[in-house]
């Protein structure tokens, strides 16, 4: 039976179709782009060594292939953290931004942009090239720390306070987010639109030695909360009465957050969507249980923005069109599709 | 590591071959004045792409574009193969241009040019870089001559006219340029003053300062043409200087663009300003 009792598709084929569909997209994103290279070019690039064409295999090892690699994980993070804090918050509307990750890394990032020749010249001496992704991630990360310390009481943590404390960290976040906009000069404003659109233009293999090993370490740790996260479905007294610790479970989804999402905005700037959308595109197909759900939307996460990412790079050619518009773009209406097939969350 | 060496040594015969090949240079521009020079020596037969900055001459639209200058993209660019890309200081992001040095392509990042000397040097820079330096200064000791014309003209009017100095770029965004801008250098090169003080950068206009500006003469410049509309700015109507007609409203990228049409932006300023001055720039 490959069909289940709902009509949905077993595990298994929708692992084989979903990891196929990543191949096919991959090979996609690796010969497309501005610069025409065909496939014989691509084989002789990596079958020999000494390439015929340097240019030919400067841009597919130098940029090409970190920037797939880069966008899979960027989408495969985001996409996890969404279905975590979804589970976490028994709530479908629950995606990165809510806890405060999206809106403490895009403030330390703005900051370093706006205040980078002023207040922050120190920051900058002292981090270099890097200044922008090391304070988006460290923003990212106390601004999560900081929500789940308001919600920890007692040794508790209330979910619910959670939220709202990262509401009103946002509304906070968002509103000095504004004051520096205020402050910004043109070119600075700029800089500062373009971030906050998103963009792996200009990804390389050192942005992938900065960011993937938190991205990955978030990947690796999130299928261990998947059982715990299935009994938070049925309400957060059951969790404990199915033998997990509560606390630590919340704890570790909120870490994992953190780090892949700081990571991830780090290096790729602001990248909506994903994280709110890919989860429940994976649970339509395939049900509810995080068993599936986690490493599936990571698939799917990461296959839609190599796939938008390399639609992003050709549309406008030579142009790039901002990775979060194009991500929207075919998202959106694909998301609507479903729901107007489904009409059920 | 042979292989990086190996690549490098191609990578190096292939630029060099190609630069003794003869053909002219094939050359991307991005930043409007940049483009706007190029064209202004009629060198635009090289050009293979500019940015989206570039919007002047309306010809520059048939050419590719390749994004913002602050935004530019490797492979698009490469994609284009330039022998040359010359830009400007605030080109981004730095991997990107790194890369595109690598792979072969000259890239030439100008100082912006905020004051008439550094704008003529500009001028005299991008005739060097396409092999045109005699053309180039030809052009820059026109406008030298102009300039100098402008001047003296407003350094005669012995007094410092306060300038309301806007930018329009869309009915509803409306700023006034403050300290560190090109409109406050622009309206230094002719010895007149901002009417607005402690203002840094370009900011929301505030109506109640407008009123309080009471400026001499009041320039106004627009993104595109016809963007700014005054019924919805009844403080700048009954400002005496726009009542008495000294004011200007003119495109920006002539105005703040620094490039080949500076002493037009000066010109025209000067025009409006209510000193006895006796300017004649347009008489080519």
């Amino acid at each position: 039976m490959i069909r289940d009792a709902a009509g949905r598709l077993g595990f298994a084929p929708s692992l084989a179709i979903v990891i196929s569909a990543a191949v096919i997209v991959a090979l996609v994103s690796i010969t497309s782009g501005a610069y025409p290279l065909s496939v014989a070019d691509i084989l002789s690039v990596i079958t020999s060594r000494e390439a015929s064409d340097p240019v030919a295999s400067m841009v597919l090892l130098e940029v090409r292939m970190p920037r797939l690699l880069l966008g899979f994980l960027v989408g495969a993070v985001l996409a996890v953290s969404g279905a975590l804090l979804q589970g976490l918050f028994r709530n479908p509307l629950a995606d990165p931004g809510l806890i405060g990750v999206s809106a403490g890394a895009s403030l330390a990032a703005i900051a370093v942009i706006v205040l980078g020749n002023t207040w922050l010249g120190g920051w900058l001496a002292m981090t270099g090239e890097w200044a922008l992704p090391i304070a988006a991630f460290f923003g990212g990360s106390c601004t999560v720390l900081l929500a789940w310390r308001i919600a920890n009481r007692f040794g508790q943590t209330s979910v619910a306070t959670l939220l709202l404390a990262g509401i009103a960290i946002n509304a906070v976040a968002g509103a000095a987010t504004g004051l520096l906009t205020f402050y910004a000069n043109d070119e600075e404003l700029r800089s500062l639109t373009f971030w906050t659109m998103g963009s792996l233009g200009h990804a390389g293999w050192d942005d992938l030695l900065v960011g993937a090993p938190f991205m990955l370490l978030a990947l690796f740790v999130a299928p261990w909360l998947a059982r715990p996260l299935d009994a938070f479905l049925l309400g957060e007294s059951v969790v404990g009465h199915l033998g997990y610790r509560t606390d630590t479970v919340k704890k570790a989804a909120i870490l994992v957050v953190g780090l892949g999402v700081g990571a991830a905005v780090a290096v790729s700037g602001l990248i909506g969507f994903v994280g709110l959308v890919v989860p429940h595109l994976v649970r339509q197909l395939l049900g509810a249980s995080h068993r599936v759900v986690l490493p599936l939307s990571a698939l799917v996460g990461g296959t839609l923005l190599v796939a938008a990412d390399s639609l992003a790079r050709v549309v406008v050619a030579p142009a790039e069109l901002p990775i979060g518009l194009m991500m929207a773009l075919i998202g959106g209406p694909f998301f609507l599709a479903l729901l107007l097939r489904t009409k059920v969350i | 590591m042979i292989f990086r060496v190996v690549a490098w040594f191609l990578l190096a015969t292939v630029f060099v071959s190609s630069a003794q090949a003869g053909d002219p240079p094939r050359v991307v521009t991005a930043d409007g004045a940049i483009t706007e020079i190029v064209y202004r020596l009629g060198l635009e037969s090289l050009l293979v792409g500019v940015d989206t900055t570039s919007g002047y001459p309306e010809q520059t639209e048939s050419l590719p574009k390749v994004g913002y200058l602050r935004a530019l993209p490797f492979e698009g660019v490469l994609a284009l193969k330039p022998d040359l890309l010359i830009t400007s200081e605030q080109a981004a992001p730095e991997e990107n241009l790194d890369r595109l040095a690598r792979a072969g392509v000259q890239v030439e990042k100008l100082p912006s040019a905020w004051t008439p000397k550094a704008a003529l040097e500009r001028i005299e820079s991008v005739g060097r870089l396409l092999g045109s330096e005699e053309r180039a200064v030809r052009l820059a000791s026109d406008l030298r001559s102009k300039i100098n014309r402008i001047q003296q003209a407003s350094s005669a009017r012995g007094s410092e006219p306060k300038v309301l100095f806007i930018l329009a770029a869309g009915n509803h965004s409306v700023m006034l340029a403050g300290e560190g801008t090109a409109a406050a250098a622009l309206l230094d090169s002719i010895d007149a003053v901002n009417a607005v003080s402690g203002i840094q950068g370009y900011k929301p206009a505030n109506r109640e300062a407008i009123l309080a500006s009471q400026p001499d003469a009041i320039v106004i410049a627009e993104s595109t043409s016809g963007q700014f509309e005054i019924r919805s700015w009844p403080e700048v109507e009954r400002l005496d200087a726009w009542q008495n007609g000294r004011r200007l409203v003119a495109d920006s990228m002539m105005l703040l663009g620094f490039g080949p049409r500076l002493p037009d932006a000066m010109a025209a300023v000067n025009e409006v300003l209510p000193a006895p001055s006796n300017v004649a720039a347009n008489d080519s």
